[in-house]
């Protein structure tokens, strides 16, 4: 793996000009260009407000649309990730069939532009947050740390699904049902401790929000965030995640990407044959 | 030394027609307990090991389905062989398909800086090359215009100019040569040429015999996937064709190949320093016309004078696009001198569908006195008998000056034409010979 990672690294200008090809691309032909990546989230985010303070007003979550936006744009960047993922090698047949390159370097530079699109939308953020009258902390500095982690955790779910949707056409159709199930299972638009701490199906009684956390990689990440960043839905100051939590989940984005990795390398010779 | 090194080297495909190409059918499957049929297997190369040396410049012949691209994406890496083993050695270039890693949006330039690092050169390297491949592609007016704006023709010279420009140590060619037009072919031809005198190992796919024959020292020819030989250029096209074509046309191809192609025509195929590409009209494209016909059908000239029309006739002088074998026949050539011009020459040539050259003459050849033309003007070939068998022909037409060294209107296979059996005697082999029977009696009587 570390050989096939130094190979990549050898390629770095590839993906840099790869990066800066979806970016221009994606710019070039509005006028409005980047703001219209802004809208998306922002509109999301004033949907769920009117939802949650005017339509359901007992949910009472102080400076709402910066709580939202907080896990809006995390959540954002993963699922448009690995929703662009799945076709970045199917969709460059093209490219894969005609030349010689490490094929991860389509999925790696299609993650890494959506990165680039979701730090050029934190200053939105930080905008809301100062407008709301949230401190910024110097747990700030934790941000690039739990990015790291996110985008490791992204890497992998993307080439896995890139790998898989080259061999069964119909894994981005089933993905998108699946997005949509994740986004409502991930406290995206809903503090975590709004769930009851435990749930009982069919008799049997567990641990829910403890669950949750375990099986969604997502829920902790973006629990992260919103310590870090927003703070707690009591009014509190922003403080450091949970660290017993994120360390876990640190370690579950490492493995995410090992074996992602692994998946894709081992499927990747067989890639121009099949796309 | 070798450079490139194949050793049993074997690729198989899986054919995928019982495979489940969907998570859908996957599923199916499995809670259906179908039971999972044969696989179909297609071995597109088999056993097959070569070596290369160091500037070493090698075509793979063969028929489609050989196994000559199989071949030439195991040399890129972008297969992997399934038996056997593949390596290269040194920075590879490919141009298997031009322009591929393009984008539409983006300009010229933002375009030969992605493709640079496609290929493996960094930015820096690329803009040390940057001026050099848009002189080459000449496109210094459109450079930043976004491709998706560009003519076909534009694009593969970007493409072209910019594969090449990597300073390749393996250069892999696979059929790009027939792109773009004449004078950017020949261009791109020149520039092989350079590359394969600096030193480069290269290794040309291509279905154009002549082009291999030009560049290449050593062919190998693969049919089903298996080596059948591996030696001179020559050698190896001539057992090629004989397997294709049968020995006797292979021999004739090497000859024909061999000598001058368009002697009685007048000037050489090779264009006079005046004498500019023209446009050819299109060809009847429901007829599969083959490569090597296409590849050699070009108009050009000076222009000084230019064939207005070519028109083919039967005996009563009506214009057919097809004509009966055995029976009166013409061709009509209208054409227009721009300027007085002394004895100038007027000729044509048939080929058939193969490419062969089947008959052909000019005024000069045969003597007709034109003392001079201008302006417009025709003039008519005509036969009492078509002696062609049936099938298509090609007819080519020119007009050219006297001492045959300037070429006015040269339009190399420009005209198609049929020949049905109309209600002569029905012949066997290439032509019909407007001849009788005469049986004179017994054996020993016609043996006195």
């Amino acid at each position: 793996m570390i050989r096939c990672l130094r190979e990549v690294w050898g390629y770095r200008e590839l993906i840099g000009n790869l990066v800066m090809r979806d970016l221009k691309v994606r710019y070039k032909n509005s006028v409005l260009g980047f703001l219209w990546s802004l809208l998306n989230p922002l509109l999301l985010m004033l949907v769920f407000t009117v939802v949650f303070t005017v339509m359901l007003p007992n949910y009472s979550v102080p400076s709402f649309p910066a709580f939202v936006l907080c896990g809006l744009l995390p959540w954002n960047f993963f699922t448009t990730s690995i929703m662009t993922s799945v076709t970045s090698i199917s969709g460059s047949g093209h490219l894969v069939k005609k030349v010689y390159f490490p094929r991860e370097v389509l999925t790696i530079s299609n993650v890494l532009a959506n990165f680039c699109n979701f730090l050029l939308a934190l200053p939105v953020l930080f905008a809301l947050m100062a407008t709301f009258g949230i401190p910024f902390t110097a747990w700030l500095l934790y941000l690039p740390l739990i990015m790291m982690v996110e985008l490791l955790f992204t890497l992998g779910v993307s080439l896995v699904l890139a790998t898989l949707n080259v061999f069964y056409r119909d894994t981005a159709v089933i993905m998108e049902v699946l997005v949509q199930a994740w986004f409502f299972l991930t406290p995206v638009f809903y503090p975590i401790d709004l769930l009851p701490a435990t749930a009982k199906v069919l008799g049997w009684t567990f641990p829910l929000r403890r669950a949750l956390y375990i099986v969604n990689p997502m829920a902790s990440i973006i629990a992260s965030y919103r310590s870090i960043l927003y703070g707690n839905v009591d009014g509190s100051q922003p403080t450091a995640p949970g660290w017993d939590f994120f360390l876990r989940t640190a370690i579950t984005a490492l493995l995410t990407f090992v074996i992602g990795y692994a998946v894709f390398r081992k499927h990747s010779s067989r890639f121009a044959e099949e796309v | 030394m070798s450079v490139i090194q194949l050793a049993r080297a074997s690729k198989c495909f899986e054919l995928h027609a019982n495979r489940a190409r969907s998570l859908q059918e996957l599923v199916l499957s499995v809670v259906q307990r179908r039971s999972r049929r044969e696989r179909e297997y297609l071995w597109a190369l088999r056993d097959v090991s070569f070596e290369i040396g160091r500037g070493e410049t090698v075509a793979l012949v063969g028929a489609n389905g050989s196994g000559k691209s199989t071949c030439l994406k195991l040399l890129t890496r972008i297969l992997e062989p399934t038996t056997g083993t593949v390596s290269v050695l040194g920075r590879i270039s490919s141009l298997l398909e031009l322009g591929a890693g393009f984008h539409p949006e983006l300009t010229g330039r933002e375009n030969i800086v992605l493709y640079g690092s496609v290929l493996g050169l960094g930015r820096r390297e690329m803009a040390a090359r940057f001026d050099e491949i848009v002189a080459f592609a000449e496109l210094e007016r459109f450079i930043d215009v976004p491709v998706k704006f560009y003519s076909s023709g534009m694009y593969v010279r970007l493409a072209f100019s910019t594969a090449i420009s990597v300073d390749p140590e393996v250069l892999l060619v696979d059929e790009v040569l027939a792109v773009g037009d004449q004078s950017f072919q020949d261009k791109c031809l020149a520039r092989i040429e350079q590359i394969k005198r600096s030193g480069v190992t290269i290794v040309l796919v291509s279905h154009s015999l002549e082009t291999i024959r030009d560049l290449c020292d050593r062919a190998i020819w693969l049919d089903e996937g298996r080596l059948l030989e591996d030696g001179p250029t020559d050698a190896v096209i001539q057992s090629y064709l004989a397997h294709v074509y049968g020995e006797v046309e292979a021999l004739a191809w090497m000859k024909r190949h061999t000598a001058c192609d368009e002697a009685d025509l007048g000037t050489d195929a090779s264009q006079g320093p005046d004498e500019v590409e023209r446009e050819a009209l299109p060809l009847d494209e429901s007829y599969p016309h083959r490569p090597e016909v296409l590849a050699a059908r070009r108009r050009y000239g000076t222009g000084r004078a230019t064939i207005d029309s070519v028109t083919i006739r039967d005996g009563e002088g009506i214009e057919r696009d097809t004509l009966r074998a055995g029976e009166p026949f013409s061709i009509v050539i209208a054409y227009q001198a721009h300027e007085r011009l002394e004895s100038p020459g007027i000729g044509i040539a048939i080929h058939d569908d193969h490419g062969r050259h089947i008959s052909g003459t000019n005024t000069l050849l045969s003597e007709t006195e034109i003392a001079a033309i201008e302006g417009q003007g025709r003039i008519a070939y005509r036969a009492r008998v078509l002696p062609l068998m049936p099938g298509n022909y090609y007819l080519s037409v020119a007009l050219h000056s006297a001492d045959e060294r300037e070429a006015y209107d040269y339009f190399n296979l420009g005209y198609m034409f049929r020949v049905t059996l109309g209600d002569s005697v029905p012949h066997l082999g290439a032509v019909l010979i407007p001849a009788q029977w005469e049986w004179s009696g017994a054996a020993e009587e016609a043996g006195r």
